[in-house]
């Protein structure tokens, strides 16, 4: 006989759970094991309950509040005659809980063993988070009709079985988003299921299923009452069902690759620039790359730029490759190679050339330049290149001075006839008649211009060349060069001017050992290099006091004006003059310069009278194109002084240049100017490759010796250091047939890395910046 | 003897220095091969020892040369900070150091006579954050439903287009009890709330552009998300047009009109409609200065399809044809809703200022129902030029703007009619997730991100002055140039599976911050559920003030 438990007082109120609770634990201490409880909502019956010797408890419950069953041990039977509201079975552990209507929301939540049946529904989250100790028994939830939504959550094991009984029309038995997190247990279901998490597997039932479930729906329908329904429950067609996913299964990334999904989805045949952009993406460059992807690509750029000597010289001699000559041992060609450019290496470039090319010399910026003074001098007796062969044309050249013998020079070496006339009596014009001996020994230019006379050179001294005689060279010649230099010398006409000497006829008069008179005190006006050598010249004649003066600051080479002063002489600037007189020179200032004599020293100008007035331009020059040949008159060329004052190396640069440029003329050819290199930028060579002599010590001693000093811009030296530095091994040296080399960088292994062009001496590797 | 004068320009000017270990260096070249600045170089330097190794002073000399690998002396060629050589280097020999006492701002001034033009974000310091300074401080600890981030799932969903309010949809009830629209519907998409912001096909490489575009299209069709893309103004590809793929882009329109005619003749082939159009007037970063692509990108497909020679490309600041906000409304909505029969929506995107809620207010009225959304863009924002005094100097941050905004619609009854969609630095620190979801709870319907895809791709540029050098085509990662080396650097698929696994990352960490705040769904509005420790903060923002 079971205990009655009633959930109301005798006033029929409602009694408090806990005053329920406390009727059942009574009872139950007093040795009852079957409860027949009236509730009215009282939470948590049956559980958890137990006898000491354990003998089983039953319930029957009716309108149970909420919780019925919970903690529920083995041993417990609880039915409840209708429906329960949210919680029923929370937490089960053991109990059977029989509920006869339908389960509340989170029915059989947490349940972790025991058995648990619902005749009708149950409501949302039911069989969340149900889960298996694997001690004990599975723990079963059996539903004969559907569940709410986000039912079976977090279901970690245990098995639910929903019957889907009469509610073939909804959407889903098991509501929407159910089995979300689920990581364990199965689930049976039998009609439609949606919305289902990804978390979970739904499959057919194998034997085993079949057999679990024919084994226990008659359980089950027996416990809720509905025997009648075995047979259409254990359609097992109508089943499936639910397994969660493995941890490995659930960590596969079913997802396509992105390659997969270009290849195969997106835009076809190369994506969405294919028509505008040639690329292949699978091709996908580091950030250190060969062949088309570097950034850079060295280029071995022999000759390309002029070194700074060659490009400063007027006379364009490329003194790099005379020092590659010697380095390789090859000392007769190096000398000579010189001639090819000048005919006067050693009195020029050795002697009174204020050596430009010195000045840009790269090796001073490591200690001092290479000692190009001492290279001219030892080509002097060097014998003349040989020969072109003989071209059966005839050039006149007008006047034997250094431009007219360098053009000469050059024709004749290019097998050309050639006249020269000179005014004088003997060629070398300037180098002979006005620069000291002491700063042109006589020997080296008299061998020099022997050397000239013997390539076979007519040579007509004494000859002044009048418009007559012009117009017949011009005929009898297939080319003229105007050459005459510039000869009379300028005269300010200020008061006085009449007193003065002319500084070139001083000079002249010197040269020719005619030891002219000069005066004990000399002014000499204009602080030109040409002013210095009168200033020297004075000294030479005798005279006590030389100042010299300028109206600007002097234009003399420091070097000429230090050997002026070591004489005692003085330079004044600036110094206008208002007159001359016998006392001297009376500066506009009004001082009075006390002088016996003053020598004008401001440039000569050409005397052209000889060539018709129209081949001039305004200034009385000839008027000449870029390649040297007059304007109005075709085969006529015009250099050096009578086209624009300059140096002696400057006459002989442009009588190299018209040469070539006649031998093309007469070769019938278009004439084009002949452009200079650009002159390598000091950046790109590496001046650190070599040891810097102590600037304090440093003294030439012998000109060979500067084959260790010279950089060798711009023309590779041949060092291999970028051989050995290369990181790739990409460089490589290949020698040519016609004995010459080149270095080459292989595409296919060089990375650009630049260490080729940061490493050369010689600034011969470039890199070429392709973005 | 080196001869430095006082103008010369030497590493200690640079905004980097180059720091560099000759012992640790093999001179394998690597970091000068990679180096697009040019600002790294081989060169030679001497070493020279005198010493003295005898009982008494006995004086020797050793020298030698070595080649190294030294910093260039050359404002054109300094340094960005990139650190690709330091990523390239085998042996940790290279790598730039910041240089606290640059003169760069000065001397590039001086020896350029023009203003500096960078990449990037504002660089100025500032202070923490204004976004850092929330916390989402309502932590619903029981809710109902229970949320659980990773295993529920959420709508993640954000209105692009004219939301009608209930009362004058025009429905109608048919005889058969069926719902019926009676009129024509403005067009919304509903879509995620993160749009991937506007970058041009001229700002960006066409390998990145791509790899954007197809992350966009491999996250709506393999993972579900709505993602969409504004193509940015510069043109958009014809094969993309004429792809149903289009339907994931959104259109803008700028000042230049660059790339519209291709558009228009393309409309004939179109398969899809364009997911959205977006009228550009302005822009966050530099609001004063329009697009400025610089020659040096203008490459031959982007003079082909914007058809423009090679130029510096510049946007006006102003549309041409713009005097006012309604002007713009009649004529920008008005065709841009037109051109495609109404059925796409059309938004409209302007730089953040202290005028932009009368802006909003101007179309929250709106009685043609055509505008699709507002688009504000604050400072802090990306750029891929700009003028550097536009982009540290000018602007308004986004924060309290979009609160004003948002606030200005609700006190008139209107919020979410005109979805609002906010930019300007946000995912900065690198979690975009944090950012948007504040943001939402100010009151935006979704923001949008163009600077921080970049970074996903392999972007080494910060706000501290690193690299920012999109504007010099160079882009050492392949991302902001349009040569052909660089860009083959830049593995289509890896990037846009980066941008995917951003994403799919960021919607998870949405979840995590929807899920205590109770919301499945994007939490538009719900201020309630930030706090700030920062007074000011809180009050400017009405948010709750804790300490």
């Amino acid at each position: 006989m079971a205990a009655i438990i009633s959930g109301y007082d005798t006033k029929q109120r409602r009694i408090s759970t806990q005053a329920l609770l406390q009727k059942i634990y009574r009872s139950l201490e007093q040795g009852e094991t079957e409860f027949e409880i009236t509730s009215s909502g009282h939470h948590n019956i049956g559980g958890p309950l137990w006898t000491e010797d354990g003998r089983p408890l039953k319930f029957r419950v009716k309108n149970p509040g909420q919780r019925v069953g919970s903690f529920g041990l083995e041993g417990t039977e609880i039915v409840v005659e209708g429906s329960a509201p949210a919680d029923a079975g929370w937490l089960n552990s053991g109990a059977e809980l029989t509920i006869l209507g339908d389960g509340g929301d989170t029915t059989a939540h947490c349940a972790a063993s025991g058995k648990i049946y619902i005749a009708g529904r149950v409501g949302t989250r039911s069989g969340s988070l149900m889960k298996h100790d694997p001690a004990y028994e599975v723990p079963e939830f059996w539903i004969l009709k559907n569940t709410g939504s986000f039912s079976f959550e977090f279901m970690g094991g245990g098995i639910g079985v929903i019957c889907g009984y009469g509610r073939e029309d909804l959407p889903s038995v098991l509501g929407d988003r159910s089995c979300m997190g689920m990581v364990g247990g199965t689930i049976y279901v039998r009609g439609p299921v949606a919305g289902l998490s990804d978390d979970v597997w739904v499959l057919d039932l194998d034997d085993a299923d079949k057999a679990f479930l024919k084994e226990n729906m008659p359980v089950f329908l027996g416990k809720v009452g509905r025997p009648q329904l075995e047979k259409e429950l254990t359609d097992f067609t109508q089943w499936q069902k639910i397994v969660a996913k493995t941890y490995e299964e659930r960590n596969v990334r079913s997802r396509i690759t992105m390659r997969e999904f270009r290849n195969q989805k997106w835009v076809a045949d190369g994506g969405i620039f294919a028509d505008v952009v040639k690329d292949d993406y699978t091709h996908v460059a580091g950030l250190v790359n060969a062949g088309d992807d570097r950034i850079k690509i060295p280029h071995w750029q022999d000759k390309r730029f002029g070194a700074p000597c060659q490009v400063a010289c007027p006379s364009n001699i490329p003194t790099q490759d005379r020092i590659n000559l010697l380095r390789q041992g090859k000392f007769d060609e190096a000398l000579a190679l010189v001639l090819k450019y000048s005919p006067f290496p050693a009195s020029v470039c050795g002697e009174v050339c204020p050596n430009l090319c010195m000045d840009a010399c790269s090796r001073r910026y490591i200690d001092k330049p290479v000692a190009m003074k001492e290279l001219g001098r030892l080509s002097r007796d060097v014998a003349a290149p040989e020969l072109k062969a003989e071209t059966g044309k005839q050039v006149a050249v007008i006047g034997g001075g250094p431009g007219g013998l360098a053009a000469a020079w050059q024709l004749r070496l290019l097998g050309h006839a050639v006249t020269v006339y000179e005014a004088d009596k003997e060629i070398g014009g300037k180098l002979r008649q006005v620069i000291p001996t002491d700063r042109l020994p006589a020997d080296s230019l008299q061998s020099e211009i022997q050397r000239i006379k013997d390539v076979g050179i007519t040579v007509k001294n004494n000859t002044k060349v009048d418009v007559g005689l012009f117009t017949t060279i011009q005929k009898e010649s297939d080319a003229v060069v105007i050459a005459s230099g510039a000869h009379n010398a300028v005269v300010i006409p200020f008061p006085g001017h009449e007193l003065m000497t002319k500084g070139l006829d001083f000079l002249k008069e010197v040269n020719a050992g005619n030891k002219p008179k000069v005066g004990k005190r000399v002014i000499v006006i204009g602080a030109g290099n040409a002013g210095m050598d009168v200033c020297l010249g004075a000294y030479a004649m005798g005279a006590e006091k030389v100042l010299c003066i300028d109206i600007q600051r002097p234009a003399a080479y420091k070097h000429e004006i230090d050997s002026v002063k070591s004489l005692g002489g003085e330079i004044r600037w600036p110094v206008f003059t208002e007159k001359v007189t016998a006392e001297g020179l009376l500066t506009k200032d009004g001082e009075l310069l006390e002088a016996d004599e003053v020598i004008i020293a401001i440039g000569e100008r050409p005397d052209l009278s000889y060539v018709p007035r129209a081949w001039l331009t305004d200034r009385g020059m000839m008027d000449v194109d870029a390649c040297s040949q007059v304007v109005k008159a075709p085969g006529v060329f015009s250099i050096g002084d009578t086209v624009q004052p300059g140096l002696l190396t400057h006459a002989i640069g442009a009588g190299q240049e018209a040469a070539l440029q006649i031998d093309d003329y007469l070769d019938g050819k278009e004439l084009t100017p002949i452009i200079k290199p650009e002159m390598i930028n000091q950046s790109c060579l590496s001046k650190e490759l070599f040891k810097p002599r102590n600037r304090g010590k440093f003294c030439v001693t012998d000109a060979k010796d500067e084959t260790l000093r010279c950089l060798s811009c711009g023309t590779c030296r041949d060092c291999t250091m970028c051989l050995e530095a290369c990181p790739e091994g990409a460089i490589s040296r290949v020698e040519k047939d016609d004995g010459t080399f080149e270095y080459v960088s292989d595409d296919d292994v060089c990375i650009g890395c630049s260490v080729c062009a940061g490493i050369c001496p010689c600034g011969v590797w470039a890199m070429e910046i392709t973005v | 003897m080196e001869t430095v004068r006082v103008q010369s320009v030497t590493p200690n000017d640079m905004p980097w220095k180059i720091k560099y270990d000759a012992s640790r260096c093999t001179l394998c070249g690597s970091c000068v091969s990679a180096c697009s600045f040019r600002a790294i170089e081989c060169k030679v330097e001497r070493r020279r020892m005198v010493f003295s190794e005898g009982e008494i002073p006995d004086p020797q000399q050793r020298f030698s040369s070595v080649p190294v690998i030294r910093q260039v002396k050359d404002i054109q060629h300094y340094c960005r900070g990139c650190g690709i050589c330091e990523k390239v280097c085998p042996n940790d020999a290279i790598a730039p150091e910041r240089n606290q006492d640059t003169r760069h701002p000065i001397i590039s001034r001086c020896l350029g006579g023009d203003s500096i033009k960078r990449g990037g974000r504002k660089n100025l310091e500032s202070s923490v954050r204004t976004l850092d300074k929330l916390r989402i401080g309502r932590i619903s600890q029981m809710t109902d439903p229970s949320l659980d981030a990773q295993r529920h799932t959420f709508d993640m969903l954000a209105p692009f287009g004219r939301i009608l309010p209930a009362e004058t949809l025009p429905f109608s009830v048919d005889s058969n009890e069926n719902l019926q629209i009676e009129d024509n519907m403005p067009p919304v998409r509903w879509i995620y709330p993160v749009v991937i912001g506007d970058m041009s096909i001229g700002a960006l490489s066409w390998r990145m552009w791509e790899a954007v575009a197809m992350a966009v299209a491999y996250l709506n069709e393999e993972c579900g998300m709505p993602v969409r893309m504004c193509s940015g103004e510069g043109g958009v590809p014809v094969r993309l047009l004429k792809s149903k793929y289009l339907k994931y882009m959104i259109l803008q329109i700028a000042s230049g009109h660059f790339g519209w005619n291709r558009i228009a003749k393309a409309m004939p082939h179109m398969v899809e409609d364009p997911a959205g159009i977006l009228i550009k007037i302005g822009q966050g970063a530099k609001p004063g200065d329009g697009g400025l692509l610089q020659a040096g990108k203008v490459a031959d497909h982007i003079q082909a399809i914007r058809g423009v020679p090679k130029a510096d490309l510049l946007s006006p600041p102003n549309h041409q044809g713009l005097y006012s906000i309604e002007e713009s409304v009649q004529k920008m909505f008005l065709s841009f809703n037109a051109a495609f029969k109404f059925r796409v929506p059309v938004a409209i995107k302007v730089a953040a200022s202290s005028t932009s809620v009368s802006v909003f207010n101007n179309l929250v009225r709106d009685p043609y129902n055509i505008v699709g959304g507002f688009f504000l863009d604050g400072i802090d924002g990306g750029t891929g030029a700009a003028h550097e005094v536009s982009l540290d100097h000018t602007g308004h941050p986004i924060v309290s703007k979009l609160r004003d905004c948002y606030q200005a619609a609700t006190a008139q009854g209107r919020q979410g009619q005109i979805p609002l969609w906010a930019a300007g630095g946000l995912g900065k620190t690198g979690d975009l997730a944090a950012d948007a979801f504040k943001m939402m709870c100010l009151g935006a319907n979704g923001v949008f991100t163009g600077k921080l895809i970049l970074q996903m791709a392999g972007c080494v540029g910060n706000d501290m002055g690193r690299c920012n050098a999109c504007n010099t085509g160079l882009c050492p990662v392949g991302i902001t140039t349009q040569e052909p080396a660089l860009v083959h650097r830049l593995d289509v698929d890896r990037v846009a599976q980066n941008i995917v696994n951003y994403f799919l990352a960021m919607d998870t960490e949405f979840k995590k911050l929807m899920a205590p705040i109770g919301n499945s769904s994007l939490p538009v509005g719900r201020s309630d559920a930030l706090i700030s420790t920062d007074r000011a903060v809180a009050d400017r923002l009405d948010i709750q003030y804790v300490c």
